[in-house]
């Protein structure tokens, strides 16, 4: 019984974590009847991550010059370093930069939020009230998130590349001019597509888990401070995972 | 109409409720009594399908509760208003908005019209100058004010109080108590849960006692004063000596 019970729980937890991914597509629609708080998650979501993720893009962007440059001036391909840039950042480390910084961000808001709302009964209350959770609570932050984390995306890409251009101008003298249209000219619309897909669906699972773990926060304030760590470490894994999976799967059906 | 049938309870393996039965009479006021941790918020959040129950029914109005799918157990819920013990107010919403919550959320009423039921609520609970504070610039007796503000706002047909006069002063509790009475007058159906046997005299047609999540006794407010249960005799005994040490003071 007690060897078994573990098992158990975590098919449990696995069950109606799927049941509030279902119950939260289904609900989509309502988010339109609650846009102040869809409004209001997704201003709080531009505002707060905006700086965080444009560093975040500008370094990514710089390092990966830095890097690529020395080993491609070896072999006196420094004009490669726009195309290597350019695609990097679009394709992988736009996304999963802004992907992981706003795990920790978005991931770690809503956890607590919701777990200490969960704490002090106010979920049940909305539930006492007749209005359902998932509808006020969780269908807002998932959409808000699914919104605002292609725009930032954009933003740590556009960050990244920008970046990387002045370091490769300054350390291995390639024209700003020409940087700029070998970067824009690599991309082709695939790389475009993926680059747009991966954010919508990172935002996605990081919004879920975390509201998944906000909602589910028993106990007491230890408990809540376990659950946002637990949900910032699974919603950073997920993006990496999915990233992967986009790399190697997605890729190679488009 | 209420009716609990037979309701059991676990919470990891647990008793909590027992084979609890209960009838509450639309228009009438019931008042739970029983020591701590006997069970008597779990009986209210069972009546509103808060949590799962091992066995039994719940019917509200006829609708067992416990059958009826999300969709529709919201529906009745939107029936019934409760007051919880830790109040469970909004606290990233300011007293205005928090009272006016569900008026809002249903989008049947003007703004106009939910400032109006915002003021009358208010002046229920003789806290009107206090629309623009958040909860946690009140005090614990304002919150439970606030609360029963919250809970009557959207004017349900059964309105559950848990325990709405701990912690008041002794003319705020006359005033909700009042209101509790009040609320039975325009046809109202109340449970309440209390300690103070003095006010579930004052507001109850019914009394149901529960001891470590079983009903020792329930029936007219009389029956159970007169009842010989041991457990009965004992509580209210410890509630009475109190009162006369209090008395001496
Ligand atoms: N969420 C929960 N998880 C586990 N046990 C719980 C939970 N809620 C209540 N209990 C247990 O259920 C029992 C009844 O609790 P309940 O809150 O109904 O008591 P009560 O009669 O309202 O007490 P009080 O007068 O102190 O408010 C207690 O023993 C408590 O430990
Ligand atoms: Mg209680």
């Amino acid at each position: 019984m007690i060897l078994k019970m573990p098992i158990q729980n975590k098919l449990i937890k696995l069950y109606d974590f799927s049941m509030m991914i279902i119950e939260t597509i289904r609900d989509f629609p309502t988010a339109l009847k609650n846009r102040k708080d869809l409004l209001n998650e997704m201003y709080v979501i531009g505002t707060q991550s905006f700086w965080l993720v444009f560093f975040g893009g500008l370094f990514s962007g710089v390092i990966l010059a830095i890097e690529t440059g020395h080993n491609l001036e070896k072999f006196g391909a420094t004009l490669l370093i726009s195309r290597t840039i350019s695609l990097g950042m679009v394709r992988e480390l736009g996304p999963v930069i802004t992907g992981i910084l706003l795990a920790a961000r978005t991931g770690a808001k809503n956890t607590s939020e919701l777990g200490s709302m969960q704490l002090s009964e106010q979920v049940e209350a909305l539930k006492a009230f007749g209005v359902s959770p998932i509808e006020k609570l969780v269908v807002p932050r998932v959409v808000a998130a699914v919104i605002m984390f292609l725009p930032l995306t954009f933003v740590a890409d556009m960050a990244g590349i920008i970046g990387g251009m002045f370091i490769t101008n300054t350390t291995f003298h390639v024209d700003l001019v020409y940087f700029w249209r070998t970067a824009t000219d690599v991309l082709d619309y695939k790389d475009i597509f993926v680059g747009t897909i991966k954010p919508m669906f990172f935002a996605f699972f990081i919004a879920i888990i975390s509201c998944y773990y906000g909602l589910t926060t028993k106990g007491g304030t230890t408990n809540l401070g376990k659950n946002a760590i637990n949900s910032v470490v699974m919603s950073s894994l997920i993006v990496l995972t999915l990233d992967f999976i986009f790399t190697k799967v997605v890729w190679e059906l488009l | 109409m209420i009716r609990l049938n037979n309701i059991s309870l676990d919470y990891d393996e647990r008793h909590i409720l027992k084979n609890v039965s209960l009838t509450v009479e639309k228009g009438t006021t019931s008042v739970i009594l029983g020591s701590s941790g006997a069970g008597k918020s779990t009986i209210l959040k069972v009546i509103l399908g808060l949590t799962d129950i091992k066995s039994g029914e719940v019917f509200i109005n006829g609708k067992s509760i416990y059958q009826i799918n999300e969709k529709e157990l919201l529906k009745v819920r939107r029936k019934i208003g409760i007051v919880f013990q830790g109040n469970a107010l909004f606290d990233s919403l300011n007293v205005r908005e928090n009272v006016s919550y569900f008026l809002a959320y249903e989008n049947k009423l003007s703004e106009r019209e939910i400032n109006e039921k915002v003021k009358e609520m208010l002046s229920f609970v003789n806290l009107e100058d206090t629309q623009e504070l958040y909860p946690d610039q009140l005090s614990g007796g304002m919150k439970k004010r606030i609360a029963i503000a919250r809970a009557l706002a959207a004017g349900p047909e059964i309105i559950l109080f848990d325990e709405p006069t701990t912690g008041l002063d002794p003319i705020n509790s006359k005033a909700i108590l009042e209101l509790i009475n009040k609320l039975k007058s325009l046809g109202k159906t109340s449970i309440v849960v209390t300690h103070i046997l003095n006010d579930a005299v004052f507001i109850a047609d019914n009394m149901t006692v529960i001891n470590e999540g079983e009903i020792v006794a329930s029936g007219s407010v009389r029956e159970i004063l007169k009842s010989d249960n041991s457990f009965i005799q004992k509580f209210f005994y410890e509630i009475f000596l109190d009162n006369t040490l209090f008395k001496e003071n």
